[in-house]
């Protein structure tokens, strides 16, 4: 009897176990991420998918391959340096003006598609979110401006690309054409209107520095306009944003009394910036997580260091980290600069330094000894945190300042007495007497003010100047003005290769 | 001193069996082999006892037992008899040797069969296969030993894994077979805690017949390990050990200083520049990098005990061992100990009770470096640093003003090179700045189950199994300069602790029955998986007021900002299944096995969350039939065929939903603070769904002569809907790509396995082979593109593969050359229909490329595929020959018929060093038509562009194991009452023949054959002892 009670048993736990095991006992629900469907619910949530958005402007001096470094090397005004002349791939083919459509720097696509992509999806769900009507208008206006700013790169920076304002799906993403450059602008135009309206004027800067304002939305309007070749909506809209020279304008922003304060890594959110990515060393960026949402240090810092930086003892040289020689200043930005007051501020003059038995260094890749000041990598702002030291650096980077918009203004003018004063005031503040302004001292001016903050490409191709000042770089007029579409964008989809490119 | 404790129990026990037996009569008698030859060593124990002897070297033996008794022989490798006494007193038996024996028996998952009327394509090793490799991994055990499965290691370094692959590459990822050890899953990478003489037999199912048993998991085929059982009986203790001695097979021919400074010279001068070394002979030989960082005598021991024993209610097999071994690269960062411990018993409980318990446990203490990394490590820098640097460098400079460069013993810095850069460091310096990083990992793996005979025709089962495994890992990164881009001004310390649980329930009945000629089994299962149950957690502390790794410690005081922790729970995985099997024949001569399972996974959508997969198998006994005459040339054939279906859900979690992930954050204000920021992984894919092999299976097994067992099958294999990460153009702004079910792959190929077995003289000789020959071809992939790029790649080249329709898995892809341009006339003549040069930027030295699409100009449209990295074929070979106590063993395997991608040289380092095949580079007109110029301006991308000049075929053949060895008589050894008593002298990959001019032609890793500076196999020789009492 005992045995047949213990067979019993046995079924009984194995009809037990059978039973557990339905349906449900593979239903897993993740944890730790959420699932977009329910996602996107509240104020909080909505706040944290714009951070996301905000993530990708970081691009302009974080990470390797930043805006700054990458454009930088592409103008006149620098090599790529590094330390080699494969320290880079892709750095090191713009310098050359040798992009494919293989060596060409892919996140400068990917991450601003990542960018629009959040925007779209922010867009799309902000109405469903539970949260006030207002901040949700100000969520919507954020980003849509971001939206504009990366579309604004993508389009400067390949020209004929896709313009998606919704998130594709898994089943139309291989359907979409590039659109045409106009339609990219008009969107951009569009989209920073309607974010000019909502706005809000100031922004706490203790807390919410670098948040976008309506003088930041107008500040690149005016710019986008002046690239999209529409000056007079320029001068209009930059005139709104720069007051009256000299002085403060309507939201308080006035140029800094002192050129080197705006490269004091400290002086954040000062007077003169308009639009500025902002660097912590708090995310303890790690390399493993280099270049990744999570690392909110400034890369751009450790790149233009000088090579095995070393001081002599009892030196008087700046007290600078070591670092990689990228963005070595051309000796042709050097000759222009070399009398002009901003030449400190501007140019690390290692070559003197070294002459004067003040410090020593190790000569990277195209080595000219002259170094990008505004950016170098100093002892002072070395994290005492944790994570790599060298790409934990804090110092914030300007998108736009009050100077650029100046500029821009004058050059959308291109004469008459606000023209002049602009540009006067441009000068005055580094001490430099009033020059009759004409394009070329516009243009001499924008050069000098903004060396190195990554414009002078830009600039030059926008002037029509490039295939001339980079005709010794192996630029290639009508080719080079813009990048080739990455390989990966390419197979399977109904994208064309730009001309001149396979 | 364990032996001396069990030594003394063995004897008391005979002592007390002697005293026992003194009522029964003497029995003597003699153990043969079927060749007539006496066996020694045979254990002979009376049925249902604890009595036992052991036959001499003669084969006789004597034993007291009760007239109506029985007698049990045994020996390892040979088919159990028994024979009843009645009343004889003298009994001579002839044993069969197991593997011609037809009752050989095979685990066929979820059970066992008799080999003679198993269905389906399973090879399998047993325990004396196994015997005489060296104690090391069990992948590498299997090596060569089975046909259909390719088997590559991933490196040399001691205790690291090797690539498996069971009839080919069946999918895009996660290609690794399912390894089943009694009865629990363990993955690929956690079955390294198996201790290789534990183990009693290994099956592979390699149809998908067979294997459909195990539905969702098997489509990369199935292996089953089953470890070792107590007998009942005499108890037995078995020791072997051995030590031994690894060095290098081989170190490559690099360029010395003088010639080094020569190359850099002319590669600079032909682009323009300046003489770099303009005094060549000043530079002598300089530093060979390779005798800094190979060890010739790096140590390696093994020690194993394993007692193992029982009676008619209880069992038991139990097992100790410690191997340790040295790496043959920086040894002091490259080692491996591993401790393991088993146990595994049976108990009678009832009648119809049976209980039984496997559990296996593993500590791993190892070390390791880079194994084939092009960026990193010191293999990598051995071979690309320039030769003129000094390993160290006894005048000091300027440049090595840095506090923190790393010293030797004297004081002096290691050199620092001011030519090569990036990861390419002093070798030594970087051992230096590794001693502080280890890792530790403990495995627990084992199961327990209870059986019930419910009726004379019915079992029923329980299972539960499960397995814990803790990683950790520590590092202590002293300050160091070792280069301009490689250094750390702050140490640090981290620690990382892991830890992951996987369990399942599986209860089965069973029903046997035969009914007049029909035999028929029926199974019933169902089973519940769930693992990838942990987590785990790194810590990481800056700034240690020491400078030596020994001293580190987290109980230092260090500030908050410089900690930094990360802790991660893992997703969990479950599977529920029911799943059922028949087997039935008639006469053993008609065979059919048909399975079905039924599998649902936590990995699908709603939509496809569960999947059916059914097989079948048909055999047919020719050899049974009446018509067919018992002849001496063929004694056995069995053909047999079949077809089924097997799923995969390896794909990662929730690869159907679109999760909303944090990590992509940003700082707003001047205060620092971080506000996190979220943002979609990826896009959905709820139709996400199973990807499912087919396959189709014909063969036969067949004996010759009674002595040659030949076994050959045929397969065909479809895998559609493979599921893989899908390469999505950029602009669609997902950082992660979405799953997809997204191409479709074929493998064919043949097997033959070859046993042969004869005495010749007083020789025994067996030879035992096989040969496979594997097809791979993708047959549909879904993008528009019709191929995939991504899988193997390397800096300034780019991609080097492709796997496109039509061509083989991850076919190498890139330029065709056709020699090289001897002069300008012949760039010049090298033209296209319009009469423009096709390479008008060529110089004289440079490649010419083949113009494919015949277009006129070279451009991406001219790649072409190169060829495939999947070996078409891999065979091994095995030769025993005994005579007297001499045993010898030869084992040889290889593979054919794939290409290498020879990356060992960093081009993108524009000044690192070459093999002395540079020597014969083109210095003019008819001086070489393979090897390019050297110019630091290649503007015809000779090195820069993917081409056939960096692909070398990878055929080898491997002397992997040599073996002497030499078993003292018995009736020495039974003075101190062992049975067993041998010495033997191993040699392990004593040379392999191959052309590859890397270090090793034996590959492994997602992608094979892709050498970035892959770490070799050791050639090691070993002395070993085997004692058994």
């Amino acid at each position: 009897m005992k045995t047949i009670k213990f067979k019993y048993l046995f079924i009984v736990i194995a009809m037990i176990s059978l039973g557990s095991c339905s349906e449900d006992f593979v239903d897993i629900t993740p944890k730790g991420s959420f699932l977009s469907d329910n996602y996107y619910a509240d104020e909080a949530q909505a706040t944290s998918a714009l951070v996301g958005v905000y993530d990708i402007i970081r691009k302009n001096s974080g990470s390797f391959e930043n805006m700054i470094a990458v454009m930088n090397a592409g103008s006149d005004d620098h090599y790529a340096g590094g330390g080699s002349a494969t320290d880079g791939e892709g750095i090191q083919a713009f310098s050359k003006h040798r992009l494919t459509s293989i060596n060409v720097l892919r996140p400068f696509w990917t991450d601003h598609y990542q960018g629009i992509f959040r925007a779209n999806t922010l867009l799309l769900k902000l109405p469903n979110v539970a949260m006030s009507d207002n901040l949700k208008a100000r969520f919507a206006a954020e980003a849509k401006a971001l939206r504009a700013i990366y579309y604004f790169n993508l389009v400067r920076i390949f020209k004929n690309v896709p313009l998606l304002l919704d998130p594709l799906t898994a089943t139309n993403m291989y359907n979409v054409e590039q659109a045409a450059p106009e339609a990219v602008y008009a969107q951009i135009e569009k989209d920073l209107l309607e974010a000019i309206a909502v706005l809000p004027t100031t922004v706490p800067v203790a807390t919410d520095g670098g948040r976008l304002t309506k003088c930041a939305a107008q500040a690149m309007l005016g710019k986008v306009y002046l690239y999209d070749g529409k000056k007079a909506e320029a001068a209009a809209v930059l005139a709104q944003v720069n007051g009256t020279p000299r002085q403060a304008n309507q939201y308080g922003n006035k140029l800094l009394p002192n050129y080197n304060d705006l490269w004091v890594f400290s002086n954040k959110f000062n007077a003169e910036s308009l639009l500025e990515v902002s660097h912590t060393n708090a995310s303890n960026a790690d390399w493993w997580f280099w270049g990744s949402g999570m690392d909110e240090g400034n890369t751009l810092n450790v790149m233009v260091g000088v090579r095995n930086y070393s001081r002599t003892s009892g030196s008087t040289a700046a007290d600078l980290a070591p670092g990689w020689s990228f963005d070595v200043i051309t000796q042709d930005l050097y000759d222009a600069i070399k009398t002009d007051p901003r030449f400190g501020a501007t140019v690390f003059d290692m070559k003197a330094i070294k002459a004067a038995g003040q410090a020593d260094y190790v000569a990277g890749y195209q080595d000219t000894g002259y170094f990008l000041n505004k950016f170098m990598p100093r002892n002072s702002d070395k994290t005492t945190g944790g994570g790599a030291v060298e790409i934990n650096y804090q110092q914030n980077s300007y998108i736009i300042r009050l100077a650029d918009t100046y500029l821009m203004e004058a050059e959308a003018l291109g004469s008459g007495a606000r023209a002049q004063a602009l540009l006067d005031a441009v000068r005055a503040r580094v001490g430099l007497p009033s020059v009759p302004v004409t394009l070329a001292a516009i243009k001499n001016e924008r050069r000098l003010e903004l060396a190195g903050e990554g414009h002078r490409f830009f600039d030059l191709v926008r002037w029509g100047d490039a295939a001339t000042k980079l005709a010794d770089r192996g630029f290639v007029s009508g080719k080079d003005e813009i990048w080739p579409i990455p390989t990966s964008e390419l197979q399977g989809t109904k994208l064309k290769q730009n001309p001149g490119y396979n | 001193m364990k032996l001396t404790k069990s030594f003394i129990f063995c004897v008391l026990s005979i002592l007390f069996s002697i005293y026992g037996q003194a009522q029964d009569l003497p029995i003597d008698g003699k153990v043969y082999d079927e060749n007539g030859l006496p066996i020694p060593g045979v254990s002979i124990l009376i049925k249902g006892t604890s009595k036992a002897t052991v036959s001499d070297f003669d084969g006789n033996y004597q034993i007291k037992a009760a007239s109506k008794g029985t007698l049990v022989f045994s020996f390892i490798g040979y088919s159990i008899v028994e024979e009843s006494i009645k009343g004889r007193t003298h009994i001579e038996v002839k044993l069969k040797s197991e593997s011609q024996s037809l009752n050989e028996v095979i685990v066929v998952g979820y059970g066992s069969q008799k080999k003679s009327v198993v269905t389906g394509a399973i090879s399998s090793v047993k325990a004396k296969d196994l015997d005489k490799v060296p104690n090391g991994r069990i992948e590498q055990s299997l090596q060569g030993r089975v046909s259909g499965v390719t088997i590559a290691a991933s490196s040399g370094q001691p205790g690291s894994n090797s690539t498996v692959r069971v009839r080919g590459v069946t999918t895009f990822a996660g290609n690794d077979p399912l390894w089943v050890v009694d009865g629990v899953v363990v993955d690929a990478g956690g079955i390294g805690f198996l201790n290789q003489s534990d183990i009693e037999s290994i099956e592979v199912l390699k149809d998908a017949a067979s294997a459909a048993i195990y539905g969702t998991r098997a489509a990369s085929g199935v292996i089953l390990v089953t470890t070792k059982k107590g007998k009942s009986g005499k108890m037995t203790v078995n020791y072997n050990g051995f030590i031994g001695t690894s060095s290098p097979e081989k170190t490559l021919d690099l360029l010395n200083a003088t010639q080094y400074g020569a190359l850099i010279n002319e590669k600079s001068v032909a682009a323009g520049g300046a003489v770099v070394f303009p005094n060549l002979a000043a530079l002598g030989v300089g530093t060979d990098w390779q005798k800094a960082i190979f060890n010739n005598n790096a140590t390696r021991y093994s020690h194993e005990l394993s007692i193992s024993g029982g009676n008619d209610v209880s069992t038991f097999y139990t097992s100790f061992g410690i191997q340790d071994q040295e790496g043959i690269v920086t040894s002091e960062n490259s080692k491996y100990n591993k401790k393991n411990f088993r146990l595994n018993s049976t108990h009678k409980l009832s009648k119809i009770f049976t209980f039984g318990q496997t559990f296996g446990f593993a500590h791993v203490k190892s070390s390791g470096i880079d194994a084939n990394n092009e960026s990193n490590g010191p293999l990598i820098s051995a071979i690309n640093l320039d030769p003129i640097t000094p390993l160290v460098e006894m005048n000091p400079t300027n440049a090595y003003s840095n506090p923190n460069v790393i010293r030797d013993a004297n004081g002096n810095p290691y050199g620092i090179s001011s030519l090569v850069g990036q990861g390419m460091v002093n070798p030594l310096a970087y051992t230096q700045i590794r001693l502080g990083a280890f890792g530790e990992s403990n495995d627990f793996v084992g199961n327990t189950y209870l059986e019930a005979t419910i009726t004379k025709h019915i079992k029923a089962r329980s299972t539960l199994g499960g397995k814990l495994g803790y990683w950790d890992s520590q590092i202590f990164t002293p300050v160091y300069y070792l280069g301009a881009t490689y250094s750390v001004s702050k140490n640090s310390f981290s620690k990382s602790q892991n830890k992951s649980f996987a369990w399942n329930i599986e209860n089965i009945v069973t029903y046997t029955n035969q009914f007049g000629n029909h035999n028929l089994t029926v199974l019933l299962g169902q089973g519940s998986y769930v693992d990838n149950i942990g987590g785990g957690s790194t810590s990481k502390i800056y700034g240690l007021p020491i400078t030596n790794y020994r001293d580190a410690s987290f109980n230092f005081d260090i500030p908050q900002s410089n900690r930094e922790s990360s802790t991660y729970d893992l997703t969990e995985h479950k599977l529920t299944s029911l799943f059922s099997r028949i087997n039935y024949d008639y006469k053993e001569k008609y065979l059919f096995t048909g399975i079905i399972r039924r599998d649902g996974s936590s990995r699908f959508g709603t939509n496809n969350k569960f999947g059916v997969f059914p097989s079948f198998n048909l055999g047919w006994v020719v050899t049974k039939e009446d018509f067919w005459k018992q002849n001496d040339v063929l004694n056995t054939l069995k053909i047999r065929g079949g077809y089924g279906v097997v799923g995969n859900d390896n794909i990662g979690e929730f690869r159907y939903l679109s999760l909303v992930n944090g990590g992509y954050n940003y700082s707003f204000g001047n205060q620092g603070a971080i506000s996190s920021g979220y943002a979609n992984l990826t896009l959905d894919n709820p139709d996400l769904r199973w990807e499912e092999t087919s396959q189709a299976n014909i063969g036969f097994e067949s004996t010759f002569f009674n002595s040659l067992n030949l076994t050959v099958d045929l397969f065909k294999k479809k895998t559609s809907g493979i599921l893989r990460y899908i390469n999505i153009p950029g602009y669609v702004g997902v950082a992660s790509n979405p799953a997809g079910n997204v191409a479709n792959m074929d493998n064919k190929g043949i097997e033959v396995e070859l046993g042969y077995k004869k005495k010749l003289g007083g020789v025994n000789l067996s030879v035992n082979g096989n040969v496979s020959y594997l097809e791979n071809k993708v047959v549909y992939i879904a993008s528009d593109s019709n191929y995939i790029t991504g899988d193997a790649g390397y800096p300034t080249i780019g991609q080097v593969t492709r796997t496109q329709v039509g061509q083989s898995y991850n076919s190498f892809y890139g330029f065709k050359t056709a020699g090289i341009f001897q002069n300008q006339a012949e760039i010049n003549s090298y033209t296209n229909t319009s009469g423009g040069l096709i390479q008008p930027n060529a110089r004289p030295g440079d490649f010419r490329w083949v113009d494919t699409d015949g277009n006129g100009s070279i451009d991406d449209a001219d790649k072409q595929f190169l060829g495939s990295n999947i070996p078409k074929y891999t065979f091994g070979f095995t030769l025993n020959l005994d005579y007297k106590n001499f045993d010898f063993m030869v084992f040889t395997q290889g593979a054919a018929g794939n290409k290498i991608f020879q990356g060992l040289r960093r081009l993108d380092v524009g000044d690192a060093n070459y093999q002395t095949i540079a020597l014969s580079r083109w210095t003019g007109e008819g001086t070489s038509n393979d090897y390019p110029r050297l110019t630091n301006n290649d503007t015809n991308g000779n090195f820069g562009k993917m081409s056939d000049f960096y692909l070398e075929k990878g055929d080898y053949l491997r002397l992997k194991l040599v073996q002497l060895g030499y078993s003292l008589p018995s009736d020495m050894i039974s003075k101190i009452g062992a049975s067993k008593l041998r010495m033997y002298l191993t040699a392990e990959n004593l040379f392999t023949l191959t052309k590859y001019t890397g270090y090793d032609p034996e590959i492994g890793g997602g992608v094979f054959g892709i050498d970035k500076g892959v770490y070799p196999q050791a050639r090691t020789f070993m002395l070993g002892v085997n004692l058994q009492f």
